[in-house]
């Protein structure tokens, strides 16, 4: 009985609610985050370039402060927070991936064909990342020469030359889309930006490559 | 420089059961200061009475002629033939109801967006006949006419990848059109009500910022500072609700 009051009177007048515009900022606000991180994690990674020496003493620290134990699960939520609220604009159903498709190919444009390449290298990050993080963290502490081990394995060796790129194409392209969408950047600065997004994700390439390839060579 | 153009043009009339989507070819011996509305007119003159296309104004006015050229939507009166290359392919724009050819409804949609942004000056002011109009700052003045430049001629909404897979979208003319009363100092609604009617996933949170609509408005409107404008402006609206002492 006091069930039927639990019925909404107005099913036919939506109410106005504010629900999008958290999501909007949710999603932007774990993007930025993830993006920081990202970088952060590179040039802590890279640090092994420099020697394993000074890459261990990274590790350490965060280890003994217990930030890789707490924060590293932690940016898992935010990376599956981050998927879960983007994932609201990926076309899942059939008919919309096809109409996206077509769209792209007939338009031509830079900026919506980036559009899809976040959309296909999220797919891929998600898997991947997460495989990632699993090995990563379940194998504490962190040390240059387990590192070392993994992608002299071979198959690790495949499996980050190919997360790589996927990556900093995601983070650069995501960087350029928040800038452009929330006005942070507006039309006389969006030639200037993709051109930064274009370097930034160049330079986080060859930053990766050469530290993977400092991995493989690395004497154990 | 004499070339002969090869038009591709996409032919389907959906009142006819007999007619089946398919591809005409016409080939047009390219003259001086030739424009798609030109061509399309000697086309219609001298080889198939029964093409159908949209013109008015042949001055980039009326925003009638727009389709697909080569892949991107623009006005046929604006794009000159001697930028193209000898093949040119014309479709009717997405998005729209084809009403044959290249010709589609692009009105019942415009009219459903003014309806759905209420697109009129919102005011509890009695009209005076007598008195003189009020008078503007020209600065703000030539602010809203800049937005105000829209000819509804649907490019940036067919453009749009977003409005092609979620037809409810309320697409960068939309979107502009709000931004055009906000700036109205004669319009009374507030932010909150702006963000009524836009701050949903139809209006500007559903924009994912493929900035097509900026690349092909033949208007050039500044419609990627109005989206940031809107999202930055309606994404501080939603916060300002959580707080008790502002709260509608």
């Amino acid at each position: 009985m006091s069930k039927s009051l639990s019925i909404d009177t107005a099913a036919y007048i939506p109410s106005p609610s504010r629900s999008s515009a958290y999501l909007d900022w949710l999603q932007m606000l774990t993007g930025a985050a993830l993006i920081l991180f990202m970088w952060a994690h590179m040039i802590l990674v890279a640090s092994v370039i420099i020697g394993p020496g000074v890459m261990n003493a990274i590790a350490h620290f965060f280890e003994a402060t217990y930030m890789a134990q707490v924060g590293g699960p932690l940016i898992g939520l935010v990376f599956l927070l981050h998927f879960i609220l983007a994932a609201r604009k990926i076309p899942f159903r059939a008919e919309q991936q096809s109409r996206i498709w077509k769209h792209s190919r007939m338009l031509a444009h830079k900026d919506t064909w980036l559009w899809l390449v976040q959309v296909i290298t999220a797919m891929l990050i998600l898997i991947m990342g997460a495989i990632h993080m699993w090995v990563v963290l379940t194998d504490l502490p962190i040390t240059a020469e387990k590192s070392a081990a993994r992608i002299q394995g071979g198959f690790w060796m495949g499996f980050y030359l190919f997360l790589l790129p996927l990556v900093e194409l995601h983070v650069g392209v995501g960087l350029y889309r928040i800038a452009v969408k929330w006005g942070f950047v507006g039309r006389d600065k969006r030639p200037k930006m993709q051109r930064f997004e274009y370097v930034i994700t160049a330079v986080f390439i060859c930053i990766g490559l050469v530290a993977l390839l400092r991995f493989y060579f690395l004497a154990l | 420089m004499a070339r002969n153009l090869t038009f591709s043009i996409f032919r389907y009339n959906p009142q006819d059961p007999t007619s089946t989507p398919h591809t005409d070819t016409f080939i047009l011996d390219e003259t001086n200061h030739m424009t798609l509305f030109i061509a399309l007119n000697r086309i219609r003159e001298e080889q198939d009475p029964g093409l159908q296309f949209d013109f008015c104004c042949r001055a980039g006015i009326c925003g009638a002629c727009a389709m697909v050229v080569n892949g991107r939507p623009g006005l046929a009166c604006h794009t000159k033939t001697k930028d193209l290359p000898e093949n040119i392919t014309l479709m009717p724009l997405p998005f729209f109801t084809l009403v044959g050819d290249l010709s589609v409804d692009t009105g019942t949609w415009f009219r459903n967006m003014a309806q759905r942004v209420r697109s009129w000056v919102h005011t509890d002011k009695e009209f005076n006949p007598r008195a003189l109009e009020e008078r503007m700052d020209n600065a703000l003045a030539e602010e809203i006419y800049e937005l105000e430049r829209c000819i509804e001629c649907g490019c940036c909404v067919a453009a749009c990848g977003t409005a092609i897979m979620r037809p409810d979208f309320l697409g960068a003319a939309g979107l502009n059109r709000l931004a055009r009363f906000a700036l109205d100092p004669r319009d009374k609604r507030t932010e909150q009500d702006h963000f009524e009617i836009v701050g949903n996933d139809q209006g500007i949170f559903g924009c994912m910022g493929l900035l097509a609509c900026e690349d092909v408005c033949p208007k050039h409107l500044p419609l990627q500072d109005q989206l940031g404008m809107l999202r930055w402006k309606m994404g501080w609206a939603g916060i300002m609700n959580l707080l008790p002492w502002k709260r509608k």
